[in-house]
């Protein structure tokens, strides 16, 4: 359904020095600088799929999105969706997609949502019963009724969201593009946003990519993972292959009396040896262990402390996408593929 | 067939919504009458002590004037928009919506926004240009009213796609009110004779930003006092290809380079 093929973005920025003085000579002399906000990336994405597509922020998540659904021309390489090439068939290509970005709303700010709705039918040219079917469902599915009337501009963001989801799936798209959907809701409403995503998935088909900070957005949809890290793709496969490829990571909790520097020094040289990578760190009285399972086992650290000092309580995690997420976000997570 | 009907759709909202923020509407429509009263009160003034401008009587300017305000008014009223290309759409990366619909990019643009503040020039300009009629006893014949909404028609296109071509520059630069602004200013030229002026600003009113043919070009042929030969025909031309060369080479060539913003 959509082919990305060996695809770059390029954006040249001109770099100014700070303060009055470097803005008077960024006037004359700027330095020019190419950034590649994507750098060939390939991936292939089927219908139905759900996508979650993470990264840190400037990462590149929202430039793949803008070149998919059009809003950008790459500087290279090829997109098809659906058998067209989206910037250069816009019109055509927009009648089949969806777009919702989180951060600003496609609805008429003065307008009441209701009448938001009818211009939608008309620019979407959506025939009169098909129109009603689908707005009573999507009125249904998002709780929508209640604040219908209402002109965009007094509704809150969780409504608003709600709203930008429903007109984005009123002409019955094939295809949703969601960026950051969920950015500052509540749980209740990001709950009502995920079911709904899962319910136009699961009866129509709807081939979702969507990109999200929140891993619980991706750990509850996502069918597949794409991990975008300064413009390259790192990671794409299923959920639970994850780990397999970011290191059988696995975070050990101890509460401990009596917290030593000297304990501390020991544990860490202990865990040093065997596991490169390992992380001991302390907060108060409790150790936090992070380590690959492969390497190092839980029974040789819960050993080596107990014989050391007297253990309160203690916890086994296994590493979740949002571990992987925060190491992603600290930087540095490809170095550490292995 | 469905354009016209979407553009009704968004008309009727537009008028919707106006009638919310009725003051605003009210003070906007005031504001141009004191700016056109004002630019009249000059006029008289300047006619009091000299007579005779260039060749041109004080009636003589008044129509180029009145004149002059119908196709500004008439672009004015429709594309409004323009100016927020220019100054925020970009930038803030609203535009993006625009090239996500399924329907034209410049027509959703312009569709989405009217400015009834444009009736202040419309009426101001039909009413000097009534006056100044009347007072050259002019009187047209059918053909003569049909070029003069050619020439009205030619204006209009002129004013929007020079206002095109400088609100796409905002597609490269991110902004660009200030060129537009800078241009626009440029066509308070256009409602004078354009004999007043040195010959570089007449070149560039003729050639570089066309303004010249908004107002001074057609109305110097019902005047009987041609500026060049076959004025409302070039002026015509002159608008298409203003017109072809802002679509298709600034707004158009824009929308590639286009590179919206970060979240």
């Amino acid at each position: 359904m959509i082919q990305v093929k060996n695809v770059t973005k390029d954006f040249t920025i001109y770099k100014k020095d700070s303060g009055f003085k470097g803005a008077v000579k960024g006037l004359f002399v700027r330095k020019k600088e190419i950034i590649k906000a994507v750098n060939d990336i390939s991936f292939e994405i089927k219908k139905g799929e759900i996508i979650g597509y993470i990264g840190a922020n400037g990462a590149g998540k929202s430039t793949t999105i803008k070149m998919m659904t059009g809003v950008l021309t790459p500087s290279s390489g090829e997109i098809t969706v659906s058998g067209l090439i989206p910037h250069e068939n816009r019109i055509e290509n927009a009648k089949h997609i969806g777009v919702v970005f989180g951060q600003r709303t496609q609805l008429w700010w003065d307008l009441p949502l209701e009448e938001t709705f009818t211009i939608l039918k008309e620019i979407y040219n959506v025939p009169d019963d098909a129109y009603k079917e689908r707005l009573d469902y999507l009125v249904n599915l998002l709780d929508i009724q209640a604040f219908i009337k209402q002109p965009v501009r007094t509704l809150s963001l969780g409504q608003r969201m709600r709203a930008d989801l429903a007109a984005a799936m009123l002409h019955s798209p094939d295809i949703l593009y969601l960026d950051e959907p969920t950015i500052g809701l509540d749980v209740l409403v990001k709950e009502k946003i995920r079911f709904a995503i899962k319910d136009l998935n699961e009866k129509y088909k709807v081939t979702v990519i969507l990109t999200t900070h929140d891993m619980s957005d991706i750990q509850e949809l996502a069918t597949r993972i794409m991990i975008i890290e300064k413009g390259v793709i790192i990671y794409d496969g299923s959920k639970e292959d994850i780990n397999k490829r970011f290191g059988n990571n696995r975070m050990l909790e101890l509460k401990i009396e009596n917290l030593s520097e000297t304990l501390l020094q020991e544990v860490s040289v202990m865990c040093h040896k065997k596991d490169k990578k390992s992380i001991v760190i302390h907060e108060d009285v409790v150790l936090r262990i992070t380590f690959n399972q492969d390497r190092l086992a839980v029974a040789d650290i819960l050993g080596f402390v107990m014989s050391q000092c007297k253990v309160l309580d203690f916890k086994l995690r296994d590493q979740d996408i949002e571990d992987i997420a925060k190491r992603l976000y600290a930087g540095g997570i490809h170095e550490e593929v292995v | 067939m469905r354009y016209l009907r979407i553009y009704k759709i968004f008309l009727k909202q537009y008028l919707k919504t106006l009638m919310e923020y009725r003051s605003d509407f009210l003070i906007g429509m005031l504001s141009f009458f004191i700016v056109q009263s004002s630019n009249l009160i000059f006029l008289t003034l300047i006619f009091k002590r000299i007579p005779n401008l260039n060749g041109w009587t004080f009636e003589e300017v008044l129509f180029i004037y009145g004149f002059s305000q119908i196709p500004r008014g008439l672009d004015h009223l429709f594309t409004d928009n323009l100016w927020l290309l220019a100054n925020e759409y970009v930038r803030s990366g609203s535009f993006d919506k625009y090239l996500l619909r399924p329907i034209n990019p410049l027509f959703h643009l312009i569709a989405e926004r009217f400015q009834p503040d444009a009736f202040g020039e419309m009426i101001v300009g039909l009413s000097i240009f009534g006056y100044a009629y009347h007072l050259l006893n002019l009187s047209f014949t059918g053909i003569q009213w049909l070029l003069l909404i050619i020439a009205v028609l030619s204006g209009s296109l002129i004013y929007t796609s020079i206002k095109l071509a400088a609100g796409s520059i905002a597609l490269w630069t991110k902004r660009s009110q200030h060129v537009l602004f800078i241009i626009y200013q440029l066509s308070d030229f256009a409602s004078y004779p354009l004999t007043i002026f040195s010959t570089f600003v007449r070149m560039i009113l003729l050639i570089v930003v066309p303004f010249a043919f908004v107002a001074f070009v057609p109305a110097s042929v019902f005047l009987d006092k041609p500026y060049i030969p076959l004025g409302i025909l070039t002026g015509a031309i002159v608008a298409f290809v203003m017109w072809f060369i802002s679509y298709n080479f600034i707004w158009k060539r824009g929308l590639q380079v286009y590179e919206s913003t970060g979240n």
